[in-house]
Formats: structure tokens, sequence, C-alpha cells
């Protein structure tokens, strides 16, 4: 209509948005119901002293915190799990976008292929990594063993018997069970981008490097971002692989923030220790995702 | 076009040897899990069984009653794939295309869920769940399992349906569509490599999921094949044979699933449908 | 419009569906966390459910298979969401946390007298206060197990069990020791050591409380150095220990490498699933020169949660379950010496193997019966994979550990 002055309640009232209430309401009803008590009693518990049950005993405001702050491992733990993200996200990415270029060209047994990729994704996180103690175990374990036979390598380490080779071991997991995630994301999403695109590319003279580039990367460009971000979130709480695999260790070099969550809850019963970690590693999220937030709406075409 | 089955002779092998490098810890399971005892303790190990110890499938299957478990994980699955699709597709396309006020606070809202592990809010969750006598049903896993991927979904459908142009839309609506319609009619349809994707994430979330399948259900028909699994793993002992056994078959049925929505993921219809 | 009432409908259901109350049953319903423990069968957990749900028709029991390792997260949950069974198997020291939110209930008012003095008294550890907050279901005391192909020398001492390991050992094919190096939920082998020496884990008060820890006084250091000199210098205990935990690494005295074993009563059916072909001897856990022998006894116990409804049926339940063809029979799948006095005096239990636990029984120590534990075995893991992994001295260590301890205990 032209005109510049949008009332208030044209705003929060005209049939598009009222469209869009109704759409989001079961979504957003639903998380409601169920998450608002829990996350808000995180919140609560962080600022409370708490019993083995995680009742609420006494208000200890930030006291809290301030014990954590103080605590040098504490520390430890974050950055480590911040590296723990940042390589772990980077690797899936890399290796989940060749895959699914690989995955998209068309040959006959391509079916098979990308059934064959899914597998370390259809197994659950628990077990595969119970079976990857068992592929990394010193004496029995296959990998060791094939790698002197074949040669490969000829004194591989004891992998979770040492800090950082445990820790690559764990990362190698962690990765290895998080590419068909990326590589079915984009192998969908390359689905969308129109062939014309590419077969006028090819015209002009544009080789395959460079149309991925142009064409293949600016198609999946929001997609990126939201399985990056998504990925982050996810590969920072991940804590079945380091748990099962390491508890942690040995001495506290593979723990990140989200094992020390689960072990100052569930087995020291300390949940008010458990809850400040929780909002920290929140806190470390959101501001993540804010960061990511800028850039997607400001290139959002909307 | 010519350059594009000239690629396949380098992506076949690439693909070939990232399979078998991605796959050696299934080797392994299918080696294990033929084995009997003597050769699962073989020190130095071997790759193939002295002999293979077929009854483990037996084994696993009834003495451990599989099955239950088995129709457990698929009904819990199913259900949570069939509300989680409900629920994120009409607030996906919301986000995606309509202009409203909160429509960032809602997408940060979706991510703010995610970012709360399930360890931290289990216990009161479990408060809840009881609090509405849900407590040791289906309906519990079915609710906790949407609960976590909603959002998530959510955000890839919006993501899905963006790379949709506009003007399909413009046109489908000149054509006299209402704006649900084209989410049926034209959205859908062309974003089905994202609705697959969606589905196949929720699924697998569900089969895979662990902790509240642990402290939700007591019944044991009711439990899912996550805790028969770990089942194997004892106090004091790891039956590694059983354990890869039954971990081969639980694949299966995710496998199977992904076999049939498979020919989904393939270039949809966007690139024609606006000439049309 | 017809989309959106679609959705207002299904909104409508999925509300009536959420909060559509459970049926209620006439039955008392008994639930029972049942303890998977290795041996133990799916059909024996199912048929003792069915015989005493027959035999006790206006009592519902459940009985709900839970991995060990679980458990305690098991409960936790249900605990505190309220909704805890009526009875469980627990690590013993796990009551004390139970108890320190009267959670547990006693049990004396619910189990029938006689039942109770079938029990034998050294396995009555959850006698807390004077108070019985848990019956003894599983009790097993640690020894020593050796290859007889490797050695059949039985060591008095420490020292001398240091030496025969090392005169065995031909590095890379047989190891005369195996310890774990890696974290897991008990604290062994470090406890064993520590015992051997002499050591306690906390000092006593006048008042029978505990003090400070002492993890890190003489024996400990002592105990610590032993270990740690046993696997780093001499290299009796093979290289990749740092990263097997007693489940990993026992498997590979199984088939045979190692000579020596600090282990328990599933020893015999760890062999058989192995397959392993060698004959074994048994003896105790020796002492450091100059000590008492020592060892360590560990019991797991049936804990009433004091919220749950049917505790009466819970208690007649257990009544049913300790008789000797019931009890007798989970005894003897799970391997562990019966608890009950009728039950040990089966043929069963008179092999040399039940001999050397029977004995060991006699001097061994539990656990301290501490709230906490399972934060006290984190830290004190965490000094020892130090050490092993040569980052610290253990001295160094211990005294760290300790002051962790009494940190967390606000002392």
């Amino acid at each position: 209509m032209g005109d510049a002055t949008f009332s208030l309640r044209r705003r929060l009232w005209n049939p598009e948005a009222r469209l869009a209430y109704v759409l989001m309401a079961p979504t957003i009803l639903f998380l409601i119901a169920f998450m608002f008590y829990p996350i808000v009693y995180v919140f609560v518990m962080s600022l409370f002293k708490t019993n083995k049950l995680s009742q609420l005993t006494t208000f200890v405001g930030f006291k809290n915190y301030v014990t954590r702050f103080k605590d040098a491992e504490f520390w430890q733990t974050t950055v480590r799990s911040l590296y723990w993200t940042a390589i772990g996200v980077s690797v899936k990415f890399l290796m989940g976008m060749l895959i699914a270029i690989l995955l998209n060209v068309n040959y006959r047994g391509r079916k098979l292929a990308r059934m064959l990729f899914i597998i370390p994704w259809a197994s659950s996180v628990p077990i595969s990594a119970l079976l990857w103690q068992w592929v990394y175990h010193p004496e029995f374990g296959l990998l060791n063993h094939s790698l002197k036979a074949t040669g490969l390598v000829a004194n591989p380490p004891i992998w979770l018997g040492a800090a950082v080779s445990a820790f690559a071991a764990c990362v190698w997991v962690d990765i290895w069970a998080g590419i068909p995630f990326f590589a079915l994301v984009f192998l969908a999403g390359m689905q969308a981008i129109p062939q014309e695109l590419y077969e006028s590319a090819h015209i002009d003279g544009a080789g395959g490097i460079r149309s991925f580039f142009s064409i293949t990367l600016a198609g999946l460009r929001d997609l990126i971002l939201i399985s990056t971000l998504l990925s982050a979130i996810w590969t920072f709480n991940d804590f079945n692989v380091i748990f099962i695999l390491t508890r942690g260790g040995p001495a506290g070099a593979t723990n990140i923030l989200t094992t020390s969550v689960y072990m100052s809850g569930f087995t020291f019963l300390k949940w008010d220790s458990a809850a400040v970690q929780a909002v920290v590693t929140f806190v470390i999220l959101s501001i993540v995702s804010l960061v990511y937030a800028r850039f997607y709406f400001k290139r959002e075409r909307f | 076009m010519k350059w594009q089955n000239r690629s396949k002779y380098i992506a076949i092998p690439l693909t070939i040897l990232i399979l078998l490098f991605l796959l050696f810890p299934f080797f392994v399971m299918i080696s294990t899990m033929l084995k009997a005892g003597e050769d699962v303790y073989a020190t130095p190990p071997i790759w193939i069984p002295r002999h293979i110890e077929w009854s483990n499938f037996v084994t696993v299957w009834t003495q451990y009653d599989l099955a239950s478990y088995f129709l457990a994980s698929i009904v819990i699955a199913v259900g949570a794939t069939a509300l989680n699709t409900i629920l994120c597709v009409p607030a996906a396309y919301a986000v995606a295309r309509l202009n409203f006020v909160g429509r960032k606070f809602a997408l940060y809202l979706l991510l703010m869920i995610e970012m709360f592990s399930p360890v931290i809010v289990i216990i009161s969750l479990f408060k809840i769940v009881t609090r509405v006598g849900l407590y040791d049903t289906f309906a519990s896993l079915i609710i906790m399992d949407a609960l976590f991927t909603v959002a998530f979904n959510t955000w890839m459908m919006n993501g899905y349906f963006k790379t949709i142009p506009k003007d399909i839309e413009e046109a489908a609506l000149i054509d006299g569509c209402t704006r649900v319609q084209t989410i049926t009619k034209v959205m859908l349809p062309i974003a089905v490599p994202g609705l697959v994707t969606v589905m196949i994430y929720s699924f697998i979330f569900a089969w895979n999921e662990f902790l509240f399948g642990l402290s939700f259900i007591s019944s044991k028909n009711k439990m899912p094949l996550t805790i028969a699994l770990y089942n194997f793993v004892g106090r004091w002992m790891t039956q590694w044979q059983y354990l890869c056994m039954a971990a081969l078959l639980a694949i299966i049925p995710v496998l199977v699933l992904f076999y049939l929505i498979e020919k989904r993921l393939v270039a949809g219809l966007a690139g024609g449908a606006v000439k049309g | 419009m017809k989309k959106s009432f679609l959705f207002r409908l299904a909104v409508a259901v999925l509300i009536l569906a959420v909060l559509i109350p459970a049926a209620v049953s006439a039955k008392t319903k008994v639930t029972f966390f049942w303890a998977i423990y290795d041996g133990l069968t799916e059909d024996f957990r199912a048929s003792l459910e069915s015989a005493f749900n027959k035999a006790n028709p206006d009592i519902e029991l459940q009985i709900v298979p839970v991995k060990w390792d679980e458990m305690q997260n098991k409960i936790t949950t249900t605990l505190a969401g309220g909704m805890p069974p009526e009875i469980s198997v627990v690590g013993t020291r796990w009551l004390l946390d139970y108890m320190a939110t009267n959670s547990a209930a006693e049990v004396t008012p619910y189990v029938s007298k006689a039942t109770l003095d079938n029990i034998a008294p050294g396995a009555m550890e959850a006698k807390i206060n004077g108070k019985l907050m848990g019956i003894p279901v599983a009790a097993g005391a640690r020894i020593l197990a050796m290859n007889t192909e490797l050695t059949t020398k039985i060591p008095a001492t420490m020292e001398e069990m240091r030496a025969e390991a090392k005169r065995i050992t031909k590095p890379g094919k047989v190891y005369g020791l195996f310890m774990p190096g890696k974290k897991h939920t008990e604290t062994t082998d470090f406890c064993y050591y520590f015992y051997a020496a002499g050591g306690d884990y906390f000092a006593t008060n006048a008042d029978g409380s505990y003090g400070k820890s002492t993890v890190n006084s003489a024996a400990g250091v002592k105990a610590l150095t032993f270990m740690a000199d046993m696997a780093l210098k001499d290299k009796i205990v093979e290289e990749g220990f740092t990263s097997l935990t007693r489940i990993e690494g026992h498997p590979v005295f199984y088939t045979g490498k190692i000579g020596y074993v600090m282990i328990g009563a599933w020893v015999e059916s760890g062999m058989k699933a192995a397959n392993a072909t060698f004959k074994l001897k048994y003896a105790q856990i020796p002492p450091f020169a100059g000590r008492k022998q020592a060892g360590l006894i560990i019991t797991d116990s049936i804990a009433f949660f004091s919220k749950a409804k049917g505790l009466k049926e819970a208690g007649k339940f257990i009544d049913f379950f300790y008789k000797d063809e019931w009890k007798g029979k989970f005894d003897q799948q799970i391997g562990f010496p019966p608890v009950t006095m009728s039950a040990a005096k089966a043929p069963f239990w008179q092999t040399p193997l039940y001999k050397t636990l029977g004995q060991a029984a006699l001097t061994a120590k539990p656990w301290p019966l501490i709230e906490g534990w399972d934060e006290f075995n984190n830290i004190i893991w965490d000094a020892c994979e130090k050490v092993f992994q040569g980052q610290a001295t253990p001295k160094q260590a211990l005294d760290e550990a300790a002051a962790k301890i009494d940190e967390a205990r606000g002392l």
C-alpha cells in the first residue's frame, strides 16, 4: 500500500502474521510445555545448593559460579571443549562435503554407496563408542594389529592409554559418527540446485572447481551455516563418546564440559555444580549462535 | 553430459577408498560377530574366525528376546518421526516465508532448546512425564525424542525451503492457490530431499536414543533396542560376539528405511518448475 | 483454511492424549530393579517374576532388568523424579547417599526374621548405625589367581609376588602381572595394594566418624609406588595397561599371557567365556612384608525406598526370593558365594575357588562406608592415572588427591 507508518496492530495481526502464528503454535507450545520448567530449573539450581536428589536447599547466589571459576581444571576442561568442537566440526564438514560431492555423481550402484555411507551414523553412539573401544584395544583390537601386519605403522600408539592419542582417538570417533549427517544434509541440498546453472557455467568455460565454488557452495550457503552451527552445538554436548572410551581420562586429559556435567550430576550427585557448568555451556553456545545469527540474518534473502 | 560421465571414473574409486576407510570398524564388527569365545580373544587378533559361529545369531535372538525390543524401537522411532514432521514442516514454512513479529525470536528459541544436553534436564522431564501419567509408556519416549529433534528439524526445513526460488510460489499464488496449498502442492514436493533428511535424522535419533529409554520405561516389553544392546556389556565381562551381532541387527532397520526413501534424494523439480 | 483446522484438531488430540492419566489397577504394584549380573539369564528373571505373581495374586511384581553400570543412573533419575522402585539392587555404598535424603527405608519391618536370620552375619555390611538398611544380595572377596602354566608359586608377600612375576616376564610374550590402568567404577587395583600395606582411606575420629583422608599416608604412597615400579620400571605389566580397565584387561589373562591377576568370583565364568585352556591356582592377595593379610570384599545389597508404596509386599517378595530354590540358583548363575547360610551348604560351593574366597572373606575389609564415595573414587583414580602417565610422583599425586577429597567433604 505504500504507507510508511505501519501501526503496531497491523504488524502483529496482518493475515500473514496470523497464519504464521497458527503454523508455529504447535511446535512452540510443544517445546514450551515440556522444556520451560526443566530449563528454568537448571538456571535456578545454579544459584542454590542442592541435595543429592537435585532438590534446592539454600540460596547462595553466585557463590557456586565463583567456586567453579576459581578451579583451574574447569578452565582447562572448557578450553578443551572448544578444541574438541572446533576440530570435530571442521573435519566433519570437510569430509561430509567431499562425500556429498562424490555421492552426487550419477552411476550405477550409487544407491548402495549411499546406504553404506549412512552406516556410521545409523549405529547408536554409545554402541559405536563401545565398538571403537574394541577396535582400539591394544591386545585384541584389529586396528593396531592391521597397522602392524600391513606395515603401515610399525609401532602404533596405545590409543586410549596416553593423553594425546586418547584425545585424538575420541575426536576421530566423534567425527566418524558425524560425517554421514553432513554428507546427507549437503547431498539433499545439492538436489535443489538447478542443473541449468551448471550447464550454462560449463558452456561459459568454467571448470569443475570454479563452478563448485560459485554454484554449489553458493547454493548450499544457508545449509552450511545451519548445519555447522547445529553440529557445533551437538559436538560440544556429545558426552557418550568420551565417557565410554576414557571416562575423561587419562588423568582428565579428555574431560570436556559435557562429560563433567554428567559426572557432577550422576556420579557425584552434585547437581548445583552440574547446573553451573550447564549454564556456562549455554552461555558459550549462545555466544557462538549469536555470531552465527548475525551472519545468517544479515545475508538472508527474505 | 560428457563431463559428468567422466567424473564417475574419479568418483567411484575415491568412494570405494573412503568407504573402506570409514567402514573399518564394521568389518571388525562382522568379523567379531561370527566368532566363538576363543576366537574373540585370540592374540594376535584374527580377521577370519577359525570356525564360523552361526549360532551367535540364534543365541542373540532367542536367549535375549530381541524381537520385542525391535518392535518397541520401531513404534518409538516411527512415532517420533511422525510427530516431528507434523510439527516442524508448518513451523519451518512460517519461518522461511512469512514475515511476522517474533520470527527471529522463534528461531533463536528453537536453537536455545538444543543447547541443553539431555543429561541436565532429564530429572525435570521425568517429573513432568510422571505428573501427566506417561511414565512407562511409548508416548513418553516419542515425546522426548521429538522434543530434542524438532528444533533442529525446523531449522533444517527452513534452510531447504529457502533454497526454493520464490518465483515458483508466486506463480502458484497467482494461479489461485492459498498459502497453505502452496506448502502441500508446491514447496513440499520440491523440498522432498530436505524432508527425507529430516525424517531420517528423526528416525535415527529415536532409534538410537539411550538415556530416556533407560529411565522412563520399566516394562520390559516397552524397552527400546538400545537398552537390549547394553545388556551384553556385563559388570565383569563384555560378550563382544553377541554385542556385535545384535548391533548389526540393530542397524538393519535404519538401512531399510534409507533404502526405501533414498530415491527421493534426487535432483528435484525446482529446475523445471519455473518455466512451466 | 482446512489445514489450520486439521492442525488445531491434531493439537487438541495431542494434548488430550498427553493428559489422559494412567489406568489404576487393583493389585499392589511392586517394582524391583534387577541388576543384570554376568551369568544371570533372562529366563531366570522371567520365571522368578511369574512364579511370585502366581503365588501372590493380589500383588503385581515387575522385575525390571537394568545393566549394572546404568543402575545408579536409573535409580537417581526415578528417585529424584518422584517415582522410585520399591526395591532395587544397589552397591551397598549408595545406601548412604539415599539415607542422606531419607530415601532409604529400614529393612527389618518388611522382611521376615527367618530370612534375616538365614543370612551370614559377616555379609551384613548394610548395618548402618545399628539399623539394617539393605539386604545383602551378593558378596565377593577378591583373591589372587595364577596361570599354573606360567607359575605355581603362592607368594607370601607382595615383594615375593613381584619377584616371581619378574622371573616369568618375557616382554612382548608373557607378563608377570596384570593391573588395570584406566579409570573405572572401582578403586581397584590400588585398593588391593593399599590394604595390603595396612592403609585406610580415612582417619577415624574419637566418635567413630570419618576424619581426614589418609590416602596419602605412608601406606598409600608405598602401594602406589610399588604399583608404578612394577608397571613402569620392572615392566612386568604390559605396556597397554593404561588403556585397559578391569573388564578390558582380564580377558588378556584368560588368553594365558599373564601370570598373576587379582580378581574375584567371576574368574571361572570368564575363563569359560574365553574358552581358556590352562589351569588356575588360587591364593590370598598377599600383604606387604611385615603386614597383616587384608583383602577387599565388596557387597551388593537390595535397598528399600521409603518413598515407594508397596514396601510390605516387596518384603514378601524378598522372603520368597531368598528361599534356597531361587536364591541358591541365583548365586550359582552369577557365581558369587551365597550370603544365605543354607544355600552355602550346596556341593556347588565346595571347590578350591570358593574355599579361597571364603578364606579371603575372613580377613577382608570393605570400602569405607562413606557418602560421596564415587567422587573420591574418581579423585583417587585421577591420581593413579597421573602416576602411570608419569605426570607426577606417587607422593605428589596422593597428596593432591587427599587434599581434593578433604575439600570435597568440606574439611
